[in-house]
């Protein structure tokens, strides 16, 4: 035990580097709104301590409340869908908290990823596979009615991830990925037939039993059938913004805005930066949901270039030292779930400053660590507590 | 190597690459922005400003079936102001080179303010003398820039006012200020389609509102708007406006053509000139508008229900045929000019004999559907009339169309208690009159119905477009479709005939009901209704509000219609 209570210093420091840089930035992008910085503070020291707690929670628990985990999500979700608030209607209200559904998403796929998929390699469990899609399905399809359509893609990037961790073959990833294909390939007839072709050719080639060759066939075949309608019974409000995130140049009188202006405020910080408190875009207020979605355009703009790479530095230690935790680690559940919090971390990275480069589209994907909101901080520093236990515990069997 | 489990190097190192991979890409475009770019932006930032010019996509033009245009744009400027870059100092300057009144202005600058970066538009529709005075002193003026933002004209503003509608300033602007959309008729049910793409451009603008450069990137072409051509030939249709108004009444015209469906005139008058209200209405003309014992805001054509009168004779014959209390030799008992039934009096117009059911469509006697209706139900009569569009809009389309009224036991029952009515009702019913209320449109629909034997496709006023597949539901035999043709043509060429006076000694045949509708305490409105097969196929309603006579005063102008109609075809030839 004493070789797993040494402290990964390439894991911890970078971290705690996050949590400053987070709470640096949002002072600065709070302007004189200083109670944002103040719930930020708080939000960070209980994550602290969150952290801490599963760091040392007993992996096995957390393997076993999956169902539960998937109840929870299932319920808070629907509420969200039916009763949200707040300015997307994306928070569900209780009490005094404001709940964020759609992180409670991702962390159950993540769980529950962690717990199925390494059986659905090893045996083949009758109907295991389809079960999976459906459970994994569901929630992304609830996330997505939110409307959360970023986190609704972030979580199926997610799921690819770490069925590609699981150890399945590109053959099983197109698979796991038919149902989505299947939708998007019905736009048009011939793009259909050639999905279909290719999802022939790789059940061929993955010796598919019968059952399993029906069960593809179909399943794709009625998804592609319904998805028309089903697009149909869209409002054109919810049609548009569809289209606007597929091709963002479709709206550019408002996040097309949003997106020049975070562009400027990026290179206006050139190497070293404009300094601390002193970014012009930032200060000016010309910079749009600045300490949300747009926080790294004020890191960038403040701290240069020199700055923004540190941040993607220590971004990219962080994911590194949970990869190699979770490839030493010895129980298949607690390898999965360090991968899925590695692929989380990036995925999250990766969005969220690829947009405010003008990379990606616009969502409301937030900055791990850094973006201002209490419910994507507490179920990242969860997930990184789960995923220190993991990188100390993993011998544990 | 492999690990105890099924986990392997692989996704691991995979991983790692993919990860290493984005973090390049994410990291080479910083060196792009912050670097290579970097003092382009630097100099964006400490000018900070950006600013979206949009341009507005020109709306599609309405033109009728011949391409005469009823609505299109014509080139005009505005002024607009965004209201960080400029100096209040110029406040007095604008004023007068607008010469505008320095309240409104300021209401204008006030306006401005609330959206400080977006452009805000403060004068529109100039002509090109007007905006030169601004142009020569832009440079004086920061912040003030001058645009072309196209107007809406209508040609034919008058006699399609209500069929075409206008166009006035959006109630919300979605895009800028002093975006239009259709507020009534054609121009508000098809805004969508008319109204186009706007496109935006950005402009980097220096300290003083002065345009430096485009800024480059993320510049959006507008996109025009649907061009939409309607069924309607103008020339009919202005032609049918005109012997309306030769009556010195109130009154409208409906032309379709019963093979195709397309509505080929739908005649208002009076109407008014919608250009009057582009860019906002004074209150004189909307005065003048409102005071007008015309009514010209009045759209007569489909939106007004008025009792036809005896043109719902073919419809209510049809249905007595086809129920089976009458046959073509039915004779009931002569018209004596008064039916006395159960202590009233029913009139008829004229003392006709004995006449059997062409005889009777042919004289329009009352006295024969008094006396054969009364043998028939009231709720079997309304359902009959509704499958040949009456009580319900024919078009489900056309912006504030009615549906009219037929009378049902359920209806009555309503509006007199049970056993407050009786027979009675039925009788006056079957003659278009009492609870009956029926549209132009629809009147002229039932002649079409009768014309095709019930086969009128789907109306429509836009070119191969129809406005539903709605079909109609006539249960109706071909034998008596002949026998209410016949009826109608006897009306014209019997020298007993309703018609025959205004429209008998027409070059083609003519097929055709007349119809003098009672009309409470006023002057009776003149009807007619009825087809011909040549030149064209097409059925037509004429109706004169308070006009007198169906035959005297409706007649002629149907007949002047159909002469119209003559003279385009023979020229087409």
């Amino acid at each position: 035990m004493r070789q797993n209570d040494r402290v990964d210093w390439l894991f911890v420091v970078p971290l705690f580097l996050l949590l400053i840089i987070g709470l640096l930035n949002v002072y600065s992008a709070s302007g004189s709104q200083k109670n944002l910085f103040v719930h930020q503070l708080f939000f960070m020291l209980a994550g602290v301590v969150i952290f801490m707690g599963a760091s040392v929670f007993p992996l096995r628990f957390l393997e076993e409340s999956a169902p539960f985990l998937y109840g929870v999500s299932f319920v808070l979700l629907l509420l969200t869908i039916f009763f949200g608030a707040g300015p997307a209607g994306r928070w569900l209200q209780i009490g005094p908290l404001n709940i964020q559904a759609s992180e409670i998403a991702k962390l159950t796929v993540i769980v529950l990823s962690a717990r199925w998929l390494p059986a659905l390699r090893k045996e083949s469990v009758a109907g295991g596979v389809p079960l999976y899609l459906l459970a994994v399905g569901v929630l992304t399809i609830l996330t997505f009615l939110e409307p959360d359509l970023g986190t609704a893609a972030a979580i199926v990037m997610i799921i690819l991830g770490m069925i590609y961790w699981a150890g399945f073959g590109f053959g099983w990833i197109f698979l796991f990925l038919s149902p989505l294909s299947a939708a998007v390939s019905s736009i048009k007839f011939t793009s259909w037939m050639i999905f279909t072709a290719v999802l022939c050719w790789v059940l061929y080639r993955s010796d598919s039993k019968a059952g399993r060759w029906v069960f593809f066939l179909v399943m794709t075949s009625i998804i592609a059938a319904v998805t028309p309608s089903a697009w149909g019974l869209l409002r054109p409000y919810q049609q548009a913004r569809l289209t606007t995130f597929l091709n963002p140049e479709a709206d550019p009188y408002g996040a097309g805005w949003n997106v020049i202006q975070s562009k400027v405020a990026i290179g206006s910080g050139g190497v070293t930066g404009q300094g601390f408190l002193n970014g012009s875009q930032n200060e000016l207020a010309f910079l749009p949901a600045r300490h949300t979605d747009f926080v790294f355009s004020v890191w960038a703009e403040e701290w240069g270039f020199i700055g923004s790479l540190f941040l993607l530095i220590l971004y990219s230690i962080l994911a590194w030292r949970i990869l190699d935790g979770a490839r030493r680690s010895l129980n298949q559940f607690n390898s999965m779930l360090g991968a899925g919090t590695a692929i989380f971390i990036i995925i999250h990275v990766v969005v969220n400053v690829g947009m405010t480069l003008g990379m990606m589209p616009v969502t409301g994907l937030p900055l791990p660590l850094i973006t201002y909101g209490g419910s994507h901080l507490i179920t990242e520093m969860l997930l990184l507590g789960f995923s220190y236990n993991v990188i100390r515990n993993w011998r544990s069997y | 190597m492999r690990s105890v489990f099924s986990f392997s190097e692989k996704p691991y190192r995979s991983l790692l690459i993919i990860i290493a991979i984005v973090f390049i890409l994410l990291a080479g475009k910083l060196v792009e922005l912050q670097i290579i770019e970097g003092d382009y932006y630097r100099e964006l930032s400490s000018r900070n400003h950006i600013r979206s010019v949009v341009l507005p996509a020109p709306r599609g033009i309405i033109r009728d079936r011949n391409g005469v245009v009823l609505a299109d744009n014509l080139p005009a400027f505005t002024v607009s102001l965004v209201s960080v870059e400029f100096d209040s100092v110029n406040t007095e300057l604008l004023g007068s080179l607008l010469r505008m009144d320095p309240d409104e202005l300021g209401r204008r600058l006030e306006a401005a303010d609330l959206n400080p970066y977006r452009s805000t538009q403060i004068s529109s529709g100039l002509r090109v003398e007007e905006v030169g005075r601004i142009a020569d002193n832009l440079y004086r003026l920061g912040g003030v820039s001058v645009d072309v933002l196209p107007r809406r004209r209508y040609p034919l503003g008058i006699s399609f006012c209500h069929m075409v509608g206008y166009v006035g300033l959006a109630d919300s602007t979605r895009i800028f200020e002093g975006e239009l959309s259709g507020r009534t008729g054609l121009e508000r049910i098809f805004n969508n389609r008319l109204m186009g793409e706007h496109g935006v451009i950005r402009e980097v603008v220096d300290a003083h509102g002065r345009i430096v450069e485009r800024f480059q990137g993320g510049d959006v072409e507008p996109d025009p708007g649907e061009d939409i051509e309607l069924t309607v030939d103008s020339r009919i249709q202005l032609a049918a406006d005109s012997l309306i108004i030769a009556t010195g009444h109130p009154g409208a015209a409906v032309v379709i053509n019963y093979r195709t469906g397309e509505i080929l005139a739908l005649s208002s008058v009076p109407g008014y000139d919608t250009n009057l209200f582009i860019g906002g209405i004074s209150s004189e003309s909307w005065k003048g508008i409102i005071n007008d014992p015309g009514k010209p805001l009045l759209n007569r054509a489909w939106a007004t229900a008025y009792p036809p009168g005896s043109t719902f004779k073919i419809v209510s014959a049809a249905w007595l045929l086809e129920s089976g209390i009458v046959d073509e030799n039915t004779m009931p008992d002569p018209c004596y000019g008064t039916f006395h039934f159960a202590g009233s009096d029913f009139r008829c117009w004229g003392t006709h004999g004995r006449l059997n059911i062409t005889g009777a469509l042919t004289q329009s006697c009352d006295t024969y559907f008094y006396r054969t209706s009364m043998l028939g139900d009231m709720d079997e009569m309304a359902e009959f009339a509704h499958g040949y569009g009456m009580g319900a809009p024919v078009t489900g389309i056309l912006p504030g169309e009615v549906s009219g009224a037929l009378p049902t036991r359920e209806m009555l029952n309503d509006l007199f208690g049970q056993g407050g009515w009786g027979l009675g009702n039925l009788m006056i019913a079957s003659i278009g009159q009492g609870e009956v209320l029926a549209t132009p449109l629809q009147i002229a629909v039932t002649a079409a119905l009768i014309a095709s034997g019930g086969e009128l496709p789907p109306l429509t006023v836009l070119k191969n477009e129809p406005f539903s597949d709605a079909t109609w539901e006539t249960n109706t035999s071909e034998e008596t479709y002949r026998i209410v043709r016949e009826g109608m043509r006897l009306a014209v060429e019997s020298n007993r005939g309703t018609l025959h006076r205004s429209m008998g000694s027409l070059p083609v045949q003519v097929f055709g009901k007349s119809g003098t509708a009672e009309n409470g305490p006023n002057e009776d409105h003149a009807w007619v209704n009825g087809y011909i097969e040549e030149p064209i196929p097409v059925a037509f309603a004429v109706i004169i509000e308070n006009g007198g006579h169906g035959g005297a005063v409706a007649g002629p102008v149907a007949a002047g219609i159909i002469m119209k109609i003559l003279e385009i075809s023979h020229e087409a030839e």
